[in-house]
């Protein structure tokens, strides 16, 4: 009887558990980054020819609400990577036409010019690109600024994921500015807009070309490529600063 | 021990049952019964009316209203949670006493209608929290909120063990038994930075398809009317 029994036992307690997930499997945390609602795309280039900003280019934020302005991660350390930063205002800071929060930024290198540009926080825009170009010392010559991306007809519509190395519990939807540039190319890259909660639509690229796709969050630099032969891409790419909750 | 103390007490009335046997012919033609039911649905309170020598006739209603805290936890996030279930059903059986001289099993069979039948699972960042170097407030950062409902009508099967019917004033039964409730719909909503967690409402869909079976394992007193 015993030896009947076991293994109908044994088929019953299989059958159960396949029939039953767990209900939270292969469901993660999915966090978004907009913690700073309003911010600013400080995006630092080398006059001369348009390019990046030198290595050494430093970024310091003055002015009365200097102490409300954070790097997109949340840390007061502010540095630039790649002379691209974003800063926000802290989320309980909560700018009006009527009530703008205004601060400084300073832009310095070595062998160039000082730069200052007055940052204005209004709530009219949750985003503005601030584009500084940097001159050498004694240069006369305007700065090199590099044309607007071409506009082609199709729109693209990417949806970016950061993953978390360590953390596979966990998953980012980046609300950040978006940069790219054709691959192996070796051009500089440009903005390409702002991805909303991971999303993005654009006109930028175009059929048939592979890409390379920057983002710089936490002074940290990430980068994911594609070439685009469909109208729209799911990307993924680590995002390690995003994941520290 | 409180399976043992279970096993106990469905012994001592299953005896009961067996020496009560050869009392009486069995009939339950108009005999009344008033059931209050403990057990893995709740509480619950039946009228049993006997309309056939060995079949009998219950319609009641049964509440799970269960909530618990913090026995779901996520790595890595200062959360609390908040599990809750509620069950609410009317239901109508059929009970019958298929052996004379087993007068002390029964077959079950019938459906409820569920009124509500929802499970929920609220998860809330605890106090307050950090963002590189912002502090953030709950309110900042939102919550997620997992919630499947198996609203409708489902059918039941089962067995009883002791009699519907008490023979002097009172008796105690059990049954055991499952639902199979209706597909269930689920979905996940979120606040704040949490908001994206809405599209894994798909997933969560997927895991719990399967969750149809409600067993029903409860004691029941009765009271003969």
């Amino acid at each position: 009887m015993k030896r009947r029994l076991k293994p109908g036992l044994l088929i019953v307690m299989m059958l159960l558990l396949q029939t039953c997930k767990k209900p939270t499997e292969n469901i993660k945390l999915i966090v978004d980054t907009d913690i700073l609602k309003y911010t600013a795309l400080i995006y630092v280039t080398d006059g001369t020819d348009g390019g990046p900003a030198p290595a050494d280019a430093e970024i310091k934020i003055t002015g009365t609400a200097a102490e409300d302005i954070y790097e997109l991660s949340g840390k007061k350390d502010i540095n630039l990577s790649a002379g691209i930063v974003t800063i926000g205002l802290a989320p309980d800071i909560v700018p009006t036409e009527d009530s703008p929060v205004k601060a400084n930024v300073e832009i310095s290198a070595a062998g160039y010019r000082k730069e200052i540009r007055e940052i204005v926080f209004t709530g009219v825009q949750k985003q503005q690109i601030i584009p500084i170009p940097i001159s050498k010392n004694g240069s006369t010559a305007p700065p090199v600024i590099a044309p607007p991306p071409t506009v082609y007809d199709q729109i693209i519509s990417l949806n970016f994921t950061g993953r978390c190395p360590a953390r596979q519990d966990l998953e980012i939807r980046p609300s950040v500015y978006l940069f790219f540039r054709e691959h192996n190319i070796g051009g500089s890259f440009q903005y390409l807009g702002y991805l909303d909660k991971g999303r993005i639509s654009t006109k930028y690229l175009l059929a048939g070309k592979t890409y390379d796709f920057q983002v710089v969050f936490g002074g940290e630099v990430y980068q994911v490529s594609q070439k685009i032969e469909q109208l729209s891409y799911d990307l993924t790419m680590d995002m390690p600063a995003a994941c520290n909750l | 021990m409180k399976s043992q103390v279970f096993i106990f007490l469905l012994l001592i009335c299953v005896g009961r049952q067996v020496r009560s046997q050869d009392m009486a012919p069995l009939s339950f033609v108009h005999q009344k019964s008033i059931q209050f039911s403990f057990g893995s649905q709740g509480i619950g309170v039946d009228f049993n009316y006997g309309i056939l020598p060995r079949l009998a006739l219950s319609a009641g209603v049964n509440a799970v209203p269960l909530k618990a805290n913090n026995i779901f936890k996520i790595s890595g996030l200062n959360s609390t949670s908040k599990v809750s279930a509620d069950f609410y059903n009317l239901h109508l059986m059929g009970d019958y006493t298929p052996f004379e001289r087993l007068r002390w099993l029964r077959i079950v069979g019938g459906a409820a209608y569920f009124l509500k039948a929802k499970g929920g699972l609220d998860i809330y960042p605890s106090d307050r929290y950090t963002y590189g170097d912002l502090v953030l407030n709950p309110d900042q950062i939102g919550y997620v909120n997992l919630h499947i409902d198996w609203k409708g009508l489902a059918p039941y099967a089962g067995i009883g063990l002791s009699g519907l019917f008490p023979s002097r004033s009172f008796n105690v039964n059990f049954d055991l038994g499952t639902y199979y409730l209706s597909r269930p719909e689920a979905d996940i909503k979120g606040t704040g930075i949490l908001s994206g967690n809405a599209s894994q409402s798909g997933q969560l869909q997927y895991n719990v398809k399967d969750y149809r079976w409600l067993p029903v394992l409860q004691i029941n007193f009765n009271v003969k009317l």
